[in-house]
């Protein structure tokens, strides 16, 4: 790390000027984003941003750090791919429901599993918004939609509960209902020696329901650490995220006291283990030729 | 409208001078991020409303600075842009697509209000005499500002009754 001087949170802000509709939910997570980057301190080129598909999946080009804007649902993969090639790198990870739990929704697993050094931040709003309102894997039950003219009949993922029963060491959710309360969910997250993982109720304000927008959410959010939770208690997060969609807990519901080693920090220890009787690199073709 | 860390009771004056600059900061960029979602969305009357709003706060921006920097010169702050969220900016979703430039100076009122309603909770808690008298001249400002801003929206013409549903937001190619 060779950040020696601060950093504000406009350091962090590109000269790309965001497409998404105006009141979008996300314009405020990516002020969220800035004010944790600002917070943690580490300079732009020390950060590799990767995203999939959708209105959310832009956020990477709204900030001063390397970014990817990839395949629908791959970033997580590409993710692994970049902190494997350069575990040196803070790397943060986003996108959307639908880019987080359906099309990419396979790869969350083996990331939680493997317990790389990666904050995933997923921007929920309950719906496809970039392809115009189409019912999305975290869409309430009984939600009208273009796709669901009678109503959907199918019962949305809890992402909450997702991770956590994968063994997720970090599982917080935010909202913009409390931007400071974000941005330091979001730094907690950054923080945390391994897989991180924050759940952000960023409302549609083009295709969301009206229950869904900031009033609405306003009027469900409790705190978590007001309600007295222990966030070292893992069953305690299992039970509150059972309430996804009926309320809005805001904070960090699941923190490993005792953070699992990352796949990156074992990898990077087998290679030093490895590396002891291994060849010098220049004699490295000898072991092909036959003496 | 949240604030974070702020010690009221123990508030220097310098310390109220730069939270105050801080405040004034914010809402300049917040204005100009709506000017160039508007201009983005092809809303040109809301994005001219905003850019002049965003020169408003700059200008207010200023001359607190200078006022800072005439009595305390170069003293390092002690406040920073953490402890301040949405004070007299407006909230991130009082934009909407295709603004009327009545929504948009109403957007711009409501941020008026917050603000005073910021310096109205704070006053009991300072102790300061110097913090206490500007807090309260900031409060004043607001009154002035709300003022102008509701006497500007007197003058418009009604909105066309149209809603946002009557409209279609093109994709912007980026």
């Amino acid at each position: 790390m060779s950040a020696t001087c601060e950093y504000q949170a406009k350091d962090y802000k590109s000269d790309l000027k965001p497409i998404w509709c105006p009141g979008c939910g996300d314009f405020s997570v990516v002020q969220g984003i800035y004010r944790a980057l600002a917070a943690i301190g580490r300079p732009p080129h020390e950060i590799a941003f990767v995203s999939g598909i959708g209105c959310s999946s832009r956020i990477p080009g709204y900030t001063t750090a390397y970014g990817f804007n990839s395949v629908h649902g791959r970033s997580l993969p590409i993710a692994q791919g970049i902190k494997l090639a350069n575990p040196d790198l803070l790397v943060l990870a986003a996108g959307g429901d639908g880019d987080g739990f359906s099309i990419g929704g396979g790869h969350i697993a083996h990331l939680i599993r493997r317990n790389m050094d990666i904050t995933y931040i997923v921007m929920d709003n309950q719906i496809y918004g970039l392809t115009k309102g189409q019912l999305s894997p975290t869409s309430q039950k009984g939600r009208t939609t273009c796709t669901s003219r009678y109503g959907s009949l199918e019962e949305p993922v809890n992402p909450l509960l997702y991770v956590l029963a994968y063994g997720a060491g970090f599982v917080a959710q935010a909202s913009p209902t409390d931007l400071a309360g974000m941005a330091a969910t979001i730094e907690e997250a950054i923080r945390y020696p391994g897989f991180a993982f924050v759940n952000i109720q960023s409302p549609c304000v083009t295709y969301g329901e009206e229950a869904q927008q900031i009033k609405g959410l306003k009027a469900i959010s409790e705190n978590l650490t007001a309600l007295g939770h222990n966030p070292a208690d893992r069953l305690a997060a299992m039970d509150l995220a059972q309430h996804y969609g009926e309320k809005l807990h805001l904070g960090v519901f699941y923190r490993n006291p005792e953070p699992a080693p990352t796949y990156d920090g074992l990898v990077r220890e087998r290679q030093a283990l490895l590396s002891k009787d291994a060849p010098p690199a220049e004699n490295i073709l000898d072991l092909f030729i036959k003496k | 409208m949240t604030t974070r860390g702020i010690d009221y009771a123990n508030l220097s004056l310098k310390d109220a001078l730069d939270l105050a600059v801080l405040i004034e900061e914010e809402a300049q960029e917040r204005y100009e991020d709506f000017a160039a979602q508007m201009e983005q969305h092809r809303t040109p009357e809301a994005a001219t409303f905003f850019r002049l709003m965003a020169q408003n706060e700059a200008k207010h921006g200023e001359e607190l600075a200078t006022r800072r920097s005439t009595l305390f010169g170069a003293e390092p702050k002690a406040v920073t842009r953490e402890m301040i969220y949405d004070i007299e900016a407006p909230d991130f979703d009082a934009a909407r697509a295709f603004m009327s430039p009545r929504q948009a100076m109403k957007a711009a009122l409501a941020s008026e209000v917050k603000a005073h309603a910021f310096f109205v909770a704070a006053l009991p808690a300072l102790k300061d005499a110097g913090v206490k008298a500007l807090f309260e001249e900031l409060r004043d400002e607001e009154v002035h500002h709300t003022n102008l801003v509701t006497a500007e929206l007197a003058k418009l013409p009604p909105d066309s009754g149209l809603s946002d549903e009557d409209f279609v937001d093109e994709p912007a190619a980026q």
